[in-house]
């Protein structure tokens, strides 16, 4: 399988513990993934799909699923934190400081935590990451930690 | 839309409401919940997800890729999985008002594929009082995520806030 499949910038070797990433796309949040994910998760909870119901809560719409804030925020830093990673081992810490609207715009940033080999994979390495959902108005709406199995260039980078 | 009419049809004023939901009152340490319907997750469920959430690990959407790396195909998008499994447990654990607060100790034990069913169950592991809001209290329980052949795919711990019933 031809390694530019993938980038070249973000194996095992190109993470660095104590450095903090910005990733460069925002996306805007709206019915079209909190609505549709939610229902398609089977999510039962209708303060994310009642807009009627919603007007008589004083948040006054719909939220958005927290679930659905988490798996924007990672993915706006999957190409640089996950394009090159064999598997997702686990996740710790997972908070929602303020609530997510539709029309919010989610941006993401990333710090390296930890780097270590892997206990079985002599082709790969574990990174530990802090991820950050942040909305336009620079409020924080996410946050977690997440541990990767990534390749290392040395082994898979132009094979 | 519609305006307001003054005239309600019969059905409404005579209709009781079929309640879902729980509230904090409903929870005790120990309590084990088997979740309803489980969940066949399909290529398409997966595409969706993977593209409307910006993942791009060509694990998840290249089977060609996916099969290089030692998988039969495509393998389903991990924060799918969660999510999936999380959506199972709702209408018992956390429908019924109450944010949700987070999820820690999260483990992703082994690879889903489309075709895989999940089902979920849970256990109440935590029940606080909140010192901020009298009305409601903290409930955490651990979820597993299980496969069509009882293999565990994913854990984590979860707490939502659950509003009291008298409050």
């Amino acid at each position: 399988m031809k390694s530019s499949l993938t980038g070249n910038d973000n194996y095992l070797e190109n993470f660095h513990p104590g450095a903090i990433h910005r990733h460069a796309r925002g996306k805007t949040v709206t019915e079209l993934e909190n609505v549709q994910i939610t229902n398609m998760v089977m999510n039962t909870a209708q303060s994310h799909f009642n807009e009627d119901i919603m007007t008589r809560d004083p948040r006054k719409h719909r939220l958005v699923y927290g679930g659905v804030t988490a798996s924007i925020a990672i993915g706006l830093a999957a190409e640089d934190t996950a394009e090159n990673a064999l598997a997702e081992l686990s996740m710790d810490k997972i908070r929602f400081p303020a609530s997510v609207f539709h029309g919010d715009t989610i941006y993401a940033f990333t710090e390296v935590l930890a780097v270590e080999d892997s206990p079985d994979r002599p082709d790969a390495g574990i990174v530990t990451f802090r991820h950050w959902g942040v909305n336009q108005n620079q409020i924080v709406v996410f946050e977690g930690e997440r541990r990767v199995l990534i390749k290392r260039g040395s082994h898979w980078q132009d094979k | 839309m519609n305006n307001k009419t003054d005239v309600v049809p019969d059905f409404i004023e005579k209709a009781v409401l079929w309640e879902k939901g729980s509230a904090f009152e409903d929870f005790s340490i120990g309590q084990i919940f088997e979740h309803h319907w489980g969940r066949t997750i399909t290529e398409g469920d997966n595409a969706l997800f993977t593209t409307l959430t910006l993942h791009y690990n060509p694990l998840y959407f290249n089977a060609e890729y996916a099969r290089a790396h030692g998988h039969p195909g495509v393998v389903v998008a991990p924060m799918l999985v969660f999510n999936l499994v999380l959506g199972l447990t709702v209408e018992e654990l956390s429908e019924g008002g109450g944010a949700f607060l987070g999820a820690d100790n999260l483990t992703f034990h082994t690879s889903v594929y489309p075709g895989d069913t999940l089902t979920a169950r849970s256990t109440v592991v935590d029940m606080r009082e909140s010192k901020s809001r009298p009305d409601r209290g903290i409930v955490t329980w651990h979820t597993e995520g299980i496969n069509q052949r009882g293999e565990l795919v994913v854990d984590y711990r979860r707490a939502n806030f659950k509003i009291k019933r008298k409050a």
